[in-house]
């Protein structure tokens, strides 16, 4: 029972370090402008929470929504 | 908001509680572990690693208690206002220690059995196991996810993603890891040594921080009940007093036409009628001059505390009467005879010399 608990909490942080990795590459400037530009140890700030909550994430990449608009990357306005 | 996001906001202000956190950390443990390795009169000596875990549990349990009581100390007194800029960082620091607290008790504790760490932290506290009775450890790996999740979605990317009502009502579940710690130290302490020592010494953090949220949740029902109180009397909110322009004034509409000025001299604020005896001048327009309200038409002065002007003249105008809650001005719109003498709000300079450092918290 309890390995059983442990393997699919390993798969869920699996699933996770993949599909945050692809949303850190190419769907973050979309879905937050304030991420445009963003340097990689901001985008290493985010990585663990985006492994244990990447079905959040990944719902708000297919949904196409986004935010911060009026803010473009490397203009620090 | 607003900004292109950075890993790590750090000013000179963060920098130096950060580095001071630190310090108290290395001390804290330092002190601890020296201290647990003296012979006991028993004469068997813990094991260091042993005093490791229970330094760093401590002392993450430790700074918890601080962060939480940063929220209504800085609801009693804006001098704490700089801690709560800051609680972000003690909380990733305070998790930082946590999971080297978590790492070494699950090697140290679950590691060289035949089984998997994790699954043995499940069954330990079954007869046979390493701590049996109580599930004192599992209540201390349920705190640790709750700090997990909300260190790493400390960043303000995730404020903005999750959405702030999300985002707080996750943070605000580490009152539930609170609990689930209080507990967790005091059982494990009694389970492991029998000693009252951590119990009592949790409980009174426990009461510290419990005491306090009392305390400011009953203050600030008092000062919402005075405020609704003055406010139905038709008193009308200003400004904070360190918004109004030193030696100036605001000008403050009332419902009937009449205009008042709110004027501030260093720490001191009053308030008199707008209009000028003299030509009706704007008075609010004019600045504070060794302590009279001086017209900026034609010079006519005017004392702050009763609208007197200074001998040998006489002429008099309005004082209005001022209150100051939660730091926030109310004036009372029914204007006093002229010549009315009313003491001046005083409030604390000081307070506010830290203000410049503001962030959304
Ligand atoms: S109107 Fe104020 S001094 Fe003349």
């Amino acid at each position: 029972m309890s390995e059983t608990i442990l393997l699919a909490v390993g798969i869920y942080c699996l699933a996770g370090i993949v599909i945050s990795l692809l949303f850190l590459v190419f769907g973050i400037a979309r879905a937050d402008h304030a991420a445009k530009g963003a340097g990689l140890v901001f985008r290493l700030t985010i990585l663990p929470g985006l492994i244990f909550l990447w079905p959040i994430i990944l719902g708000r990449w297919l949904s196409g929504r986004q935010i911060n608009q009026d803010i473009h990357g490397g203009d620090n306005s | 908001m607003g900004h292109q996001y950075q890993a790590i906001q750090w000013n000179r202000n963060k920098a130096h509680y950060d580095i001071a956190i630190a310090l108290f950390a290395l001390l804290y443990t330092g002190i601890f572990v020296v201290i647990g390795l003296q012979p006991s009169e028993t004469g068997n000596t813990p094991d260091p690693v042993v005093l490791l875990i229970r330094a760093f549990g401590t002392c993450a349990f430790l700074l918890l208690t601080f962060i939480l009581m940063i929220g209504p100390l800085a609801r009693l007194s804006d001098r704490f206002k700089p801690m709560l800029y800051n609680r972000r960082h003690f909380g990733v620091f305070t998790f930082l220690l946590a999971a080297v607290h978590f790492g070494l008790a699950l090697m140290w504790y679950h590691g060289f059995g035949p089984l998997n760490p994790f699954v043995s932290l499940f069954v330990s506290n079954q007869p046979g196991g390493t701590f049996p009775g109580f599930p004192f450890e599992v209540l201390g790996l349920a705190a640790f996810v709750i700090m997990l999740l909300m260190a790493v979605t400390s960043h303000d990317f995730w404020l903005n993603n999750l959405s702030a009502p999300v985002w707080k009502a996750l943070h605000m579940l580490v009152y539930v890891a609170y609990g689930l710690l209080v507990i967790h130290i005091a059982a494990g302490a009694l389970l492991t040594e029998k000693s009252m020592l951590y119990p009592a010494l949790v409980l009174v953090a426990f009461l510290l921080v419990a005491g306090l949220h009392l305390m400011t949740g009953l203050q600030e029902r008092g000062h919402d009940r005075l405020r609704r109180a003055l406010e139905d009397k038709g008193w009308v909110s200003v400004s904070a007093p360190q918004d109004i322009p030193d030696k100036r004034a605001i000008i403050v509409p009332l419902r009937d036409g009449e205009r008042v000025a709110v004027f501030r001299d260093g720490n001191k604020v009053s308030a008199v009628t707008n209009v000028c005896r003299h030509q009706n001048g704007p008075l609010g327009e004019g600045r504070v001059v060794d302590g009279c309200i001086t017209c900026p038409w034609h010079g006519w002065q005017y004392r702050m505390e009763d609208g007197v002007s200074p001998p040998p003249f006489t002429e008099k105008i309005a004082t209005y009467n001022l209150k100051l809650m939660n730091g926030m001005i109310f004036l009372d719109p029914v204007a006093n005879a002229p010549g009315a003498k009313v003491d001046p709000v005083f409030f604390d300079l000081t307070e506010y010399d830290e203000s410049g450092d503001a962030e959304a918290v």
